[in-house]
């Protein structure tokens, strides 16, 4: 305790901050920059302006005109407030050591800070919020502060599942406020993002790939003012992975639930797998479809190349034909078609580059008896699922494909065998 | 292609198509059968080769909306391929013979 007696003699000018016997160095000391402003409030109500240049969960470094000894308040938030007690010997003019005598908050009180409210403090976010509500309408400061806090706590959350990695930006410049210290992420897309967070005080997402292409962030940038703002970034990598894992498995039980319940005549197959199936045999005939009255055309193309057929089978073909062409303009805006001969199967195939089905949407789109009162897709799909033989579906975001197997046994040979 | 032609008669508005209801046409079939406001409404669909789920729908629709006004809408005479169509996606109930019994119609 003579030490800072000598010091505020000897070094007057020393700033306590620096010195090892103000608040002990260790894992748990923080110097937050700038210091962060307080007011401590005396048992009359009375005020005194203070700034916090060092804490640790037990103890705070003020700088204040409070006089010391002395036990006060300082209330942080509504339901957050910390007595403390100025200890004489520990710094000297204005700068002292106040110890944490209890911790008040919602849940009840405590003997330190627990770590949520040290790393509030720490990590500057409460410096933060107090400055953002300082300059707002006094009615509208505590509203803010608390959807700030509310804010602060999710990143605290973060910080506490290790998930997540929470920044501020200002100025072209990153500060690390909490969360997973070692995620080493992109900077440079980082700060564009950052860039046009505050550029246009709008709140926005990124999903970005690493330059290695091994890893995949989600970017949430949240605008403070025009030149500040927070970023959390997430390394999702793994979601993803998970996520087209299970794509895969859901694929794989949509392909075995479908063909089960078309007895085995409606396949979804991969890219790889369509490629063969629209190359198989010879082609008769192919075209394209932009708009409605390309596909009677399409149809009478089909009637000219279609071998001779009983009726019946030439309508069937033309009606499926119909259908596909019809939603390939509906969901894609167009789409081509061809019609293809292997021995006694002509195979009709209608692509699309558009959206695709989605995994929810395909056993409803394709399956659904009269679903055709809502929609016309189901009903043209029970149809073609009605009068085809085999039907292979390809569907992704880069397009769909269908083919649909018509078993074509000559008219004159179907009267031979009659 | 298809040809609409309207008859009107004692309170029937009889529509006989020709040629091919879908997609394309039915536009035309749409258009005329706006116009019309007889109490029962015949569509005669013995000149049609063809009709896709368009066509279908758009008579379901029609038959939906005449009942809603207190009217009603038959469908006479459909080729084989088109009546299993029409079959196959529950709207054999809007045909002549299924709507009205005894051929009270005719």
């Amino acid at each position: 305790m003579q030490r800072c007696l000598e010091c505020a003699k000897k070094e007057l000018d020393r700033p306590c901050v620096e010195c090892r016997y103000f608040i002990q160095p260790s894992p748990l000391r923080r110097v937050p920059s700038p210091p962060v402003r307080v007011f401590l409030e005396d048992e009359h109500g009375r005020q005194y302006p203070a700034h916090i240049l060092a804490l640790n969960t037990t103890e705070f470094g003020l700088e204040t005109e409070a006089p010391v000894p002395g036990r006060y308040v300082i209330r942080l938030l509504e339901s957050l407030w910390i007595e403390v007690a100025g200890v004489p010997f520990k710094g000297k003019n204005n700068v002292h050591v106040f110890d944490i005598l209890r911790v008040h908050r919602k849940q009840g009180t405590a003997r330190r800070l627990s770590k949520e409210e040290y790393q509030l403090l720490a990590g500057s976010a409460g410096e933060l919020i107090q400055e953002i509500s300082r300059h707002l309408p006094e009615h509208l400061q505590d509203l803010v502060r608390e959807k700030l806090l509310a804010e602060v706590e999710k990143s605290e959350l973060i910080n506490a599942l290790k998930v997540g990695k929470v920044m501020k930006y200002e100025g072209g410049r990153f500060r690390y406020l909490s969360g997973q210290a070692d995620l080493d992420l992109p900077m440079e897309e980082a700060e564009k993002l950052m860039r046009q967070v505050t550029r246009q005080a709008e709140h926005r997402r990124e999903v970005i790939i690493s330059a290695d292409g091994q890893k995949v962030f989600d970017l949430h940038g949240v605008p403070f003012d025009h030149r500040s703002g927070g970023l959390l970034a997430f390394d999702i990598t793994e979601v993803i992975e998970k996520e087209r894992k299970m794509h895969r498995q859901e694929m794989q039980a949509y392909r075995e639930a479908i063909a089960a319940v078309t007895g085995g005549r409606l396949y979804l197959v991969n890219g790889e797998e369509m490629e063969k199936v629209v190359s198989e045999g010879i082609e008769l005939a192919r075209g394209e479809v932009r708009r409605t009255h390309d596909i009677p055309e399409a149809r009478r193309a089909m009637r000219e190349a279609l071998p001779v057929l009983d009726s019946r089978r030439r309508h069937a073909i033309t009606l499926c034909l119909t259908e596909a062409l019809a939603n390939a303009l509906k969901h894609a805006g167009g789409g081509c078609w061809q019609a293809r001969q292997s021995g006694d199967t002509v195979r009709i195939i209608v692509q699309d580059r558009g959206p695709g089905i989605k995994n929810s949407e395909l056993a409803r789109a394709t399956l659904m008896q009269h679903y055709s009162t809502k929609n016309s897709l189901g009903c043209g799909f029970t149809l073609m699922l009605y009068y085809a033989d085999y039907l292979y579906l390809n569907t992704g975001p880069s397009g769909t494909a269908l083919a649909l197997d018509f078993g074509v046994v000559p008219a004159d040979r179907l009267k031979q065998d009659q | 292609m298809l040809k609409v032609d309207v008859y009107v008669a004692r309170g029937v508005c009889r529509v006989v198509l020709n040629g091919e209801l879908d997609v394309e046409t039915v536009a035309q079939l749409q258009e005329v059968v706006g116009k019309a406001g007889e109490h029962t409404l015949e569509v005669d669909l013995s000149g049609v080769s063809f009709v896709d789920s368009t066509g279908l729908k758009s008579l379901l629709d029609i038959s939906n909306d005449w009942r809603q006004k207190g009217g009603r809408m038959l469908i006479l005479r459909p080729q084989p391929d088109v009546a299993e169509v029409m079959r196959l996606v529950g709207l054999d109930r809007l045909l002549a013979q299924n709507t009205a019994p005894g051929g009270e119609e005719r």
